[in-house]
This record gives structure tokens, sequence and C-alpha cells, in this order.
């Protein structure tokens, strides 16, 4: 589903000092892997996981999704891709503050070319009671916990039926209890719905949800 | 649909959280819109006013005057002064051209009018009973002074609504009141229905007296006239043949430049064509403030595009594409002028009202049509600029601000 050949990316930092990010980066995930990538940080995997989530371009190599070679995308279909391939899990959640919890969910399909073969208020709501969320559907992101808004952003990624999940450190904010219940969510998500998901970590106890674990030093994978 | 509705519902949720700055920064284009409408709203006013003023003259009516008063559409100032006068021989040749129906010959004097308990100043116009029908007066009390009052030189006036509620405090007493103006006597044999007017250069007939021409000739031994008014047939007749006529018996006289034929249009044209020079100049002054009204919206847009580059990094992220940003801000950038043009639009029509019990200002659909398009165009125009620097902010870089 996604494959990297020979992937490099540099930085140029002024005009003589470059920084390479990552080095001949060779991988390929199948649908319906659960992937950990793991590094400390400085290590590259940031980089990595936009490279993944399409919202950069490699320096050098190919990156193929689904046998197509992003390098002879435009910026609309990139897009396109972003909104209708990956669906993403952040860190720091990442929520529109003047949106509401409904609001944030269906923000990917108003953006969303395509024509849509759900209803997306109808597949909102469904989803904010398989969540847990019922009641809080017009309450504003600073208004629920940060457990509560990571559930949010999930189900942001749900909406639009991504084949993969991307998630970047996703319980960073949250404390382990929480972090828990949302690393049991990505894996139900895996095993029940085959969703591919990646998982961007730097704790070895989150990678261990990952059936497959990529490890990545200095901008090279040291282990696979 | 939802598309738009999530966009503008957004855009108001950060102008409710700022809700100061949302109004400073339409209170440029406010200032702008609310001048450029008062001062449309102003020259309509005044042409219109300035029309009403004319049309109750007829359009087969015709003055002659001394003097290129009207040159090539314009008003000549400088020829009022080397001015002839009339007199009765003129007035019997004009009678005679085939065409023309009524005569009045017209001259007045300053007075100071008595009556027994009051004194003014006023003027009183010596004509004869066609001034009455030429210039479109109604009679409220008694009656207009007639043909054989001109005869026997009777010592008559008929007295405007105004002054004869200044000199006898009621309108309704005047009737059959006596009046002395400059030591002459005179008895009041009817009330003008009011005309309104005057204040722009018009004359006020409302504080005007009107007697007898033949009765005035004792403030004016030589017997001049300064204007000659007259109707004339236009059914048997155009204006430009009875012109003609009358310039040619005119010229056996006088020499070409000394005297005017004038319709009541074109006055009219000379009036509007200064005014609306005059409200032209004025509407473009004030449509520089709306430049700069334009400019502060776009200032401020810069500032939220830098403020909102985190979000314009989490919608990019979930599929925005470039145009959905450049959408999103030139939305955000025209509700701020609009909105700045509609309060501004709300204002002007509120200072309308309250200007109208001065002056004969009126908003017309086209001044509101007008503000609300430019306010719009201009909320386009400054806003394509820094809604293009946040459409091509690259995802990654915007995603990772902090």
């Amino acid at each position: 589903m996604i494959k990297f050949k020979n992937v490099n990316k540099i930085y140029k930092i002024d005009k003589e000092v470059v920084f390479q990010a990552l080095k001949n980066i060779n991988f390929e995930i199948k649908k319906g892997e659960f992937v950990s990538i793991i590094g400390p940080s400085g290590s590259g995997k940031s980089t990595l996981m936009h490279l993944i989530g399409l919202l950069d371009t490699p320096t050098k190599g190919e990156i193929l999704i689904e046998g197509k070679n992003i390098k002879n995308l435009n910026d609309n279909e990139l897009s396109s891709l972003r909104n209708e391939f990956v669906g993403f899990v952040f860190q720091q959640f990442n929520l529109i503050a003047k949106l509401t919890v409904l609001e944030n969910i269906l923000l990917p399909t108003i953006y969303s070319r395509k024509k849509l073969d759900f209803d997306p208020r109808k597949k909102a709501l469904e989803l904010i009671k398989k969540f847990g969320l019922s009641g809080k559907e017009n309450s504003y992101p600073n208004k629920i916990s940060g457990g509560q808004q990571q559930r949010v952003a999930i189900m942001r990624a749900l909406i639009m039926q991504p084949k993969l999940i991307l998630a970047d450190e996703p319980t960073g904010n949250l404390d382990s209890k929480t972090g828990i219940e949302i690393m049991n969510l990505l894996k139900k998500l895996n095993k029940e719905e085959k969703i591919t998901i990646i998982v961007v970590t730097h704790e070895a106890d989150i990678a261990s949800y990952g059936k497959r674990l990529i490890k990545i030093k200095d901008g090279e994978i040291v282990d696979n | 649909m939802n598309y738009f509705i999530f966009i503008v519902k957004a855009a108001i949720e950060d102008f409710k959280k700022n809700k100061t700055q949302t109004f400073l920064t339409s209170l440029g284009i406010l200032i702008g819109v609310f001048s450029v409408v008062i001062l449309t709203a102003l020259g309509l006013g005044l042409k219109k006013y300035i029309d009403d003023q004319f049309a109750q003259l007829g359009k087969n009516s015709l003055f002659i005057a001394p003097g290129k008063l009207i040159s090539g559409g314009s008003f000549n100032a400088a020829s009022t002064f080397q001015s002839i006068k009339f007199d009765n021989r003129d007035l019997t040749k004009i009678r005679k051209i085939k065409g023309v129906i009524e005569i009045a010959p017209i001259f007045s004097k300053q007075v100071v009018a008595k009556s027994f308990k009051k004194t003014e100043d006023t003027t009183i116009i010596f004509s004869s009973e066609a001034f009455f029908s030429i210039n479109g007066f109604n009679i409220k009390n008694g009656r207009f002074f007639n043909k054989s009052d001109i005869d026997k030189k009777s010592k008559v006036v008929v007295i405007g609504p105004k002054i004869a509620e200044k000199l006898f405090g009621q309108a309704d007493l005047a009737l059959d009141q006596k009046i002395t103006a400059s030591n002459v006597n005179f008895k009041i044999i009817g009330v003008l229905e009011s005309k309104g007017g005057g204040g722009f250069g018009g004359p006020d007939y409302d504080n005007y007296i009107f007697s007898p021409y033949t009765s005035g000739y004792i403030f004016n031994p030589q017997k001049n006239f300064s204007r000659i008014a007259l109707k004339f047939d236009d059914i048997n007749f155009s204006v430009g043949e009875i012109k003609e006529l009358i310039k040619k018996e005119m010229l056996k006289r006088y020499d070409e430049d000394s005297f005017s034929i004038i319709e009541p249009g074109d006055i009219l044209q000379a009036v509007n064509s200064i005014f609306s020079v005059l409200n032209m100049v004025l509407v473009a002054i004030a449509s520089i403030s709306l430049l700069v009204g334009g400019i502060g919206i776009m200032n401020i847009m810069f500032v939220t595009v830098t403020e909102k580059t985190k979000e314009i990094g989490i919608r990019r992220a979930i599929g925005a594409r470039k145009n959905d940003i450049l959408y999103q801000f030139i939305i955000e950038s025209t509700i701020l002028s609009v909105l700045g043009g509609a309060m501004g639009l709300g204002l002007a029509f509120l200072t309308t009202l309250i200007l109208q019990k001065f002056f004969p200002a009126y908003i017309d659909v086209n001044s509101v049509l007008l503000a609300l398009g430019v306010s719009s165009a201009i909320g386009i125009f400054f806003g394509v600029f820094p809604a293009k620097k946040a459409s091509d902010l690259s995802p990654i870089e915007a995603i990772r601000y902090e």
C-alpha cells in the first residue's frame, strides 16, 4: 500500500549547510498492518511521518501510494489523497477551537471533491455515539477533556473512511490511563475494521501495541 | 452549500471572539460608505428640489432677461452687471407676437412693510395677473389681482403666507387688512397658498408680496422692467419658433448680447451641471476613505493569516486545497467589508431621516447597491493578497507553526 524506495530528505539550513534528515529509506507497508515507528527525538521520524502523510515530498527517491508515484501528483491531487486516503491523529489533537465537536468531525467532508456514499452528519453522530461522546456534539474542544479531544481527532480521521490512520505521538499529551485507552481504540480499529495504522512514537510501551516495529536512528532505519 | 456555511460560520465565530478588532477594522469602510451615501443623498435631494421648483413653471413658459445670463449651458455671472431694462414698448410688441398667450412684466422693490401690529423687511414683486398662472401660484384666501386692478392702478396686494403670518400673527387674519410699504398704503386682497422653497438661492415666494405693476410705478418712475415672463401656445408653436419670433422682435431694438430668452429647462440644466460637478468632486473625496478602509482590512487580514497559520496547516492536513484556503480568507475579508458597508448604510439611513427635516436629502436604490457593491469589491480586492499568502503556505510549515 505504501512503498518507500531510496527516500532521502535533505533540508537546506542556509547556503552551505545542509541537514540530511532521512538517508536511503526503504520499506513497504501492507494493507491491514499496525506499524510502530520508533526513534529518539531528532531521529527523523517526524520527517518520515510527514512524508507518509503526504504533507511533504522527498528530496530524492520515490514514494508509492497504492502504486502511484506521488512525484507525479499536483497540489490538488495530494490534497485529495490527504483527504480520502489518510486520517491524521496528532499529539496536540489539532482540533479547530471555534468549531464544535460535530463540526470538527465533519470538517474533512466539506473539503471532499468526490461524491460521498454516506450521509456525513449521520455518520458523525454514529461515531460520536460509538466513541462515547454523546451529548458533547455541540461542545467546543476547550470544554472537553484531553482524552475526549483525542477521540474527536480520531473520529475526524475516520469520517472519510480512510485506508490509513497516521498517528504522531497520539498519547504524548495524555495521562497514561487515557493513553492506554486511545491505543486500545487504535488497536480495535485495526483489528475490527482492517484499517492500516501507523503510530510514530519515542516510547517503547506505546510502540509495543504495533504488530511490526520500524526503528529509526539518525535518519536511517536500524531495525525493521 | 455546506462548504460556505462552514466557512462563514467559522469567520463569524472569529469575529465574535474579537469584537473590538472586527468593529475597528470595519470602521474604515463604515465611514467611507457613510460619507459616499450621504453625499450622494444630498446631491440627489438637491437635484430633486431644483427639478421640483422648475416643474412648477410649466413647459410653455419663457423669460426674457437682460444680458447673456446663460451661455453654453452654464451661468455667465458677469453679464448681469451690464444690463439693460425693458419697458412698455417691449411689452406691447411682444404681446402682439403670434403664439404669445400671456405676458407678465416684472420688477421688484425691497420695502419695509408695516401692519397695524408689526414691521418686516420684505420684497414686493410688481407684475401682471399673468404672473400667477405662469409661476403656478394658488390662492388660499381672497383673490388674485386682475386686469381691472392693473388698469385702475389699484393699491392692492396679494401676500405670501409666511410674511402674512409674520405681519399679522396668523396668515388667515391678513385678508382685507391694510399694510404700508415705503409709506404707500395697500389693501390685502388675497393670501397665497404656500409654495415652499427658498434657502437655495431660489426666490422664497412665501415671504414676498405681489402687486399690480402699474401700482408700482410710484416707486419706478422710469417704468422699467427687469424681466418679462410669458406663456405661449405650445400646441401650435414649438419653443424654438416662439424664441425665434421674440428674438427677431427684440433685435430691432437691442443688440444680441444684451438680452436672453430663457426656458426654465435651460436654467435647470445649468444649475444641475454645477451641482453634479460639485457632487462628483465630493463623492470622489469621500471615496478616498473607502480606499483607506480597504487598506486597513488588508493589513488586519495579513495579521490574521499569521495568527491562523496553525489552523491553515490543520485544514491542509485533512485535505483542504490551496483554493479552499484562498476562499476562506477572501470570504472573511468580504464579510468584514460588507459588515462595515452595511453599518455605514444603516447610519446613513438614520442620518438622512434626520437631515430630511432641514434639507431635501434622499437615498435611492442605486446608492444602496453601489455602497454594498463597492464594499464587497473592496473586501475581495484587498482580501486577495493576504488570502494568497495563506494559501501558498506550505502545509508542513503551517502545521509545525506554534
